[in-house]
């Protein structure tokens, strides 16, 4: 395995330059996701209207894995519908996870497989959407953290 | 036990330090690289931080050239706060250790360096 199948180009831009980073106020839901084990810890904010994604932005800090994660998960589920940005985490959670995984249609997203070869960063990578997914599942305003201990 | 009982105590601290002093002083002229914990009677270990580049991150670089480090807040949480960083990266040395390894750690840190800067 190579260094630069888990560093992809992609990963060191998003890493170096994350989009849609920065606090979003007013949001319809505010979730932190957090990782004792190695403490990475991120805080996702999402604009809700017609069951759809308007915005999303997160703030946070934790390594290259983690912030290119979260950054192009941002633009990914952006101007989704709920179903859709689920479907797109149980995907992303696949490739993460699954050997025998597909990353056709997922186009950015596709440099994450990298991270499967790798057990010990796969949290890194799906820490952003286990937060993402408990967002959209919550009914009410108060959502807890996220923890993938 | 017996292994341990049939070492050269002094011989072994001697070359313990002697590793120490040289890996402090190939890391400190790494820039951006920040030794967390300098006491003088310190313990045969090098704990540290590189600008730009997460401890997680530097671990697994690390061991693609070979070299363990241990990454994260090292169940010291408190610590961390106190110095204002998430987590560091820890180099320890051993009876076993040469210097020829510290040279493959500081070289593995500059590689670092290169892909995430």
């Amino acid at each position: 395995m190579e260094l630069n199948e888990l560093y992809r180009d992609v990963i060191l831009d998003h890493n170096r330059h994350p989009r849609n980073f920065g606090p979003l106020d007013p949001a319809d839901a505010s979730v932190e996701g957090f990782n004792p084990m190695c403490g990475d810890r991120l805080t996702l904010r999402l604009r809700i209207s017609d069951d759809s994604i308007s915005d999303i932005r997160f703030e946070g800090q934790g390594c290259a894995i983690s912030t290119a994660s979260a950054s192009l998960m941002t633009e990914a589920v952006k101007g989704k519908s709920r179903a859709e940005a689920m479907q797109l985490f149980e995907r992303v959670h696949r490739l993460l996870t699954d050997d025998a995984a597909v990353s056709e249609e997922l186009g950015k997203l596709a440099a994450l497989s990298g991270v499967r070869e790798y057990p010990a960063r796969v949290k890194c990578a799906s820490l952003c959407w286990h937060t993402l997914s408990s967002a959209l599942q919550a009914s009410g305003s108060h959502i807890a953290p996220v923890s993938t201990e | 036990m017996e292994f341990f009982k049939r070492l050269d105590r002094d011989a072994v601290h001697a070359h313990e330090s002697a590793l120490l002093d040289y890996a402090t002083r190939q890391l400190a002229g790494i820039p951006g690289l920040q030794i967390v914990g300098t006491a003088p009677e310190k313990a045969g270990l090098v704990s540290f931080t590189v600008a730009g580049v997460h401890p997680h991150d530097l671990g697994t670089v690390l061991d693609e050239h070979g070299v363990a480090v241990r990454t994260g807040h090292h169940c010291a949480m408190p610590v961390m706060d106190y110095f204002k960083i998430p987590a560091t990266a820890r180099a320890s040395f051993s009876l076993y250790n040469t210097f020829e390894e510290i040279d493959r750690l500081a070289a593995g840190i500059e590689e670092a360096r290169k892909l995430f800067g």
